[in-house]
Parts: C-alpha cells; sequence; structure tokens
C-alpha cells in the first residue's frame, strides 16, 4: 500500500507546477499576503510557463552538449591510445567544476554578448563533471570476465566499446547526467543576471523590488522542476539497471 | 593440429611461459594442468593470442596463427572462460549468438544454430533464450558459456578453469557433457584447469606446467605410472594415485569369468566406481551387466586391486 505513495505525491506536484504555470492567477490569493504596498502577487513582466520553457531549454542544450563532450573525453581516455591524456582530461573537467558560474559569467559576457550565450557556457563548464567522472567509473568497472569474454569472442575494440562497454555503463552514466541537470536546473537562475530568459528574472525582479511573492515562485517553480526530473531520471535508471540484474550497483 | 613450437612470453625479466612446445593432435581433448602462476592460461591465451608471444609460433593445422588479425583468429577458435563472462544486458540467445553475429551469418542461421545448441545443453530454446544471464543457475550460465564458445562451428576450443565456479555435483554433470560434445562435434578441446582429478577424468593427453616451463606431455596413465618429476608426483598426490589410475578404466575390460550376487554395476562405469562399491558393500566379488541388460561376468576385489598397482 505505501509503495504508492510516492508517486501520488510527485503526480499532485506535477498537477500543481502545471495548474501554476498555465493559470497563474489562481494563485494569487495565497501569494497576496507576502506582497506589501498593493505589489502584484503574480509575476507581471513576462509569461511564467514561457519563462520555465525558456529555462528548460537552456538546461537541455548546455546538458546535451556537456554529455557528448563529456562521454567522448571518458571514452577516448578510457582507449589504450587515450590513456596517458587521463589526468589532464581530469584537471581541466575539474577546473570546470571548481570556477564558480557567476565568475564564468563575469569572463564569457565580455567575449561573446549579454542574453544567453554566456549562461549556456557557464552550465556547460559546469555540468562537465558528474557526466565525466560516472562514465569514467562506468568504463573502467566493466566486470573483466566480461570484457574478456567479448575479446575472446572476437570483438574489435569498438565492438566491445559500443556493445559491451557503453550499455553496461549505461545507468552509471545516467546517474551522472541526473546530478548534472539538477546542479543545472538551479545555476541557471543566475544566467538572468546577464539577460538569459530563465525563472532567474522572477527572482531578481522579486529582490529588486522587494517581492518575496516574486521569489518565492520562482524558486518553488525551480524547486519543483527539479524534484521531478530528477525523479523521472531516477527511475530511468533504475530501469536500465534492472534489466542487467545489476540493481544493486547503483543502489 | 596445434604446433607449439619454443613459446616464451616475458613480461619485463619474468618469463611467464619459457620456450613450451608441443604438438596437440586434432580431435583431441588435452588439458593443461599447473599450479596458479605456472603459465598455463598465458599458454592457452597465446593459442588465441589474447596474449602476443614474446618469441616462438603456434601453427593451427599449419598456419602460422599470427597471419590473421587477432579478432578474427578469435572469431574462429571458441573461448569459454571461468565464471563464464556472460553479457548481462543480452539475452541468452543473444549471448549463444555472438561470434555468428560478429561474422555476418543471417538471422535465420543464427537462430537455428543457438535452438540446436541449446537442446543439446538440455536448455528448452523456448523457455531459456529470451531470458537473461542473471536469471540462471550457475550451472545454466556455465552451459550458456560452452554454447556461446561453440556458436561458430570452431574447430578449436579454448577452456580456462571453465568448471571453478560450479559445485562438486553440477561440475561432474558438466564435464559429462563436454566429453558428449567432444565426441559429437569431434572439436580439438584444449582446457586448463589446476585440478588433477579433472585431468585424469577428462585428458587425452596431458600437459604439466610448473614455473613457466612444460614439465612432462603424456597420457594420464603414463603421468599417473610415471610422473617426471617430484613435481609432477605431489600434483598426482600419492595418496590417491591407485584410485585415479582405476578411474582411467572402464568396468568391461576388468570383467572376469563366474558370477556373483547381490547389485550388479554397468559395464560403462568406471573400475575406481567399482571397487568403491565392492567396498563400500563388503562383498569380494559382483554381476557386471552389459547395457541391454544381460549378466557379461563378475569384477572382484582381487582383481580390482592388481589393476590399481603401478603399471611396470
Amino acid at each position: 500500500m505505501k509503495a504508492w505513495i510516492p508517486l501520488l505525491l510527485r503526480l499532485c506536484l506535477l498537477a500543481l507546477l502545471v495548474a501554476f504555470l498555465s493559470n497563474p492567477l489562481w494563485f494569487e490569493p495565497l501569494l497576496k499576503p507576502l506582497t506589501q504596498n498593493g505589489a502584484p502577487a503574480i509575476y507581471n513582466q513576462g509569461s511564467l510557463s514561457s519563462l520555465a520553457f525558456q529555462h528548460l531549454r537552456t538546461v537541455a542544450i548546455a546538458t546535451a552538449a556537456a554529455i557528448v563532450v563529456a562521454v567522448a573525453l571518458a571514452i577516448l581516455v578510457t582507449r589504450p591510445a587515450g590513456v596517458e591524456f587521463l589526468p589532464l582530461s581530469r584537471s581541466l573537467v575539474n577546473i570546470g567544476q571548481t570556477f564558480p558560474p557567476v565568475a564564468v559569467l563575469a569572463l564569457a559576457v565580455p567575449a561573446v554578448g549579454f542574453g544567453e550565450k554566456p549562461t549556456l557556457i557557464a552550465l556547460f563548464l559546469y555540468g562537465l563533471l558528474p557526466i565525466f567522472e560516472n562514465t569514467l567509473t562506468g568504463l573502467t568497472t566493466t566486470p573483466a570476465n566480461v570484457v574478456e569474454a567479448a575479446r575472446g569472442a572476437g570483438m574489435t575494440g569498438w565492438q566491445r566499446l559500443l556493445k559491451i562497454e557503453l550499455p553496461l555503463s549505461v545507468p552509471v552514466i545516467l546517474a551522472g547526467i541526473r546530478l548534472s541537470v539538477v546542479i543545472s536546473l538551479a545555476t541557471a537562475t543566475i544566467g538572468s543576471t546577464v539577460a538569459a530568459k530563465t525563472l532567474g528574472e522572477v527572482i531578481i525582479a522579486g529582490l529588486q523590488s522587494n517581492n518575496l511573492a516574486f521569489v518565492l515562485q520562482g524558486g518553488l517553480i525551480v524547486a519543483a522542476l527539479a524534484v521531478l526530473i530528477y525523479d523521472a531520471l531516477s527511475a530511468l535508471e533504475r530501469m536500465a539497471a534492472r534489466r542487467m540484474g545489476q540493481g544493486a550497483r547503483n543502489a | 593440429m596445434i604446433e607449439i613450437e619454443n613459446i616464451t612470453k616475458r613480461y619485463g625479466d619474468a618469463a611467464v611461459v619459457d620456450d613450451v612446445s608441443m604438438v596437440i593432435e586434432p580431435h583431441t581433448l588435452t588439458v593443461i594442468v599447473g599450479t596458479s602462476g605456472s603459465g598455463k592460461t598465458t599458454l592457452l591465451r597465446m593459442i588465441n593470442r589474447l596474449v602476443e608471444p614474446t618469441s616462438g609460433t603456434i601453427k593451427l593445422d599449419g598456419v602460422d596463427n599470427r597471419s590473421v588479425p587477432g579478432h578474427e583468429l578469435r572469431r574462429s577458435i571458441g573461448y569459454a572462460i571461468q565464471g563464464n563472462g556472460l553479457f548481462p544486458h543480452r539475452t541468452v540467445a543473444q549471448n549463444i549468438g555472438t561470434v555468428p553475429l560478429l561474422l555476418g551469418w543471417d538471422a535465420a542461421r543464427i537462430k537455428a544454430r543457438v535452438d540446436e545448441l541449446m537442446s543439446l545443453l538440455q536448455l528448452d530454446p523456448a523457455a531459456f533464450g529470451p531470458r537473461y544471464p542473471h536469471e540462471l543457475s550457475g550451472g545454466q550460465q556455465q552451459r550458456v558459456g560452452v554454447a556461446r564458445a561453440l556458436a561458430a562451428e570452431p574447430n578449436v576450443l579454448l577452456m580456462d578453469e571453465p568448471f571453478g565456479a560450479l559445485d562438486p555435483i553440477i561440475r561432474t554433470k558438466a564435464q559429462q557433457d563436454l566429453l558428449a560434445i567432444q565426441k559429437r562435434f569431434g572439436t580439438t578441446i584444449i582446457l586448463v584447469t589446476h585440478d588433477m582429478e579433472e585431468a585424469v577424468h577428462l585428458g587425452d593427453r596431458i600437459a604439466v606446467m610448473d614455473a613457466g616451463k612444460l614439465i612432462q606431455y603424456a597420457s594420464p596413465a603414463e603421468i599417473l605410472a610415471k610422473p617426471a618429476t617430484g613435481f609432477v608426483e605431489t600434483l598426482v598426490g600419492a595418496s590417491d594415485r591407485p584410485f585415479k589410475l582405476l578411474s582411467l578404466g572402464e568396468v568391461r575390460d576388468a570383467v572376469e569369468p563366474g558370477s556373483a550376487d547381490g547389485e550388479g554395476i554397468a559395464a560403462e562405469a568406471s573400475q575406481r566406481d567399482a571397487l568403491a562399491e565392492l567396498l563400500w558393500s563388503g562383498r569380494a566379488a559382483m554381476p557386471v551387466t552389459s547395457e541391454d541388460g544381460t549378466a557379461i561376468g563378475r569384477v572382484t576385489v582381487q582383481g580390482l586391486v592388481k589393476r590399481a598397482a603401478r603399471p611396470q
């Protein structure tokens, strides 16, 4: 009986989110007490649903680019020819993670101008590390006797990678992507400081006009998106892992 | 025929396999025995070039095994390993069809071959084909591993401790299956093990390795009767040498004329089993029955004990 409760909660959250984005005025009475001096309770300088869509689009593009680069890099450094690049790649990816996104934005604006581009660069750099490290883990922890059997069956290096090593790494790679997406969802909000269209716009507008209702609705939408996407990706991982009879590996 | 000529493998200064030469006759089962670190697995893996030798050559039916790229060579040689190494994300049928798929067989031919092998190894193709390896028992997984190694109809099958992870009862069954397969397909099998009992039971010829060198290469009877060195003698185990010797012969070769009371034993059982049964039941003799159930004579403790003595 308990198994369906979490699912029900998530469905409720999803329904609430969809309702809020499509008809924010329904929720005005709830948020009204948080405003002062008759300020508007619902963000009125743009549509919340289109901001949410653009927020997701920015995260999707940055993550897709990070997946391509991080997975390709991890594949490269696990091939015999690329092993010597492992320490270098690790350092580069780590720098991407340790460099604060705000600083990346500040440095990127003079180069590429205001708008979505600097945000994409910051999110891309920030999202590389989890995907790279997890892909690396997946590719290097494929059971030795499985790889041995694949070699013994006469698979070439590429065939082993595509048919054995990558498919077996899918659950671990997905876990990396999940981390990266959730970090990016939250980080994308600061993109609005350089005029990217994200939900951060709502939060920043609230901070500037001392409107708690704006801050709260911007934050809650991002949080709800993050929770739902995190859970959906977790479910996908479990499905992939179960198919391989290795449910325990990612527990 | 597999000709191994002066093969050596060095890692740094250490020779893991040191100047080994041997000829393996076609359609035989050769067992390479040794302790861990003796170089037996390395020797095996040099045959399909999972390990490249430092010097020396290996010829398969007269052709140097370096004349084709390694992955193509390995598609023509069956390979089964301990813990079977099945691909966990592929079904049993896909696992078995691995090499045929690499060789570009059409789907119908692959399916026919997979079904044939599964039936041969007592796995119902309809029930087990679509399952994943983790849904199978250890013994079933091992059989799938053997089926995968045999899928592309290789002339040569290499096995690296294939029964190492099995419990004794399933292991005996798996060994019988292997002998049946060898008889049916006439595959040349080279099997690596550390278990001399298994070697004596399975091998037409036994190669004993120690510290990278081939110490003795002979028939099981000769290994038991005339161990070349103290090491081989230790490996054979002085205490149950006579029983191992008896295990090589069938009861039909030890039949004496006459009759005896009590339960009989089949003519194709091993002499060791006959002696064990006699000792356990406290009898001096027991009847021997042929395959159709008729009595063909008897075996006696005295007769068997004579056969267990060291051959002169």
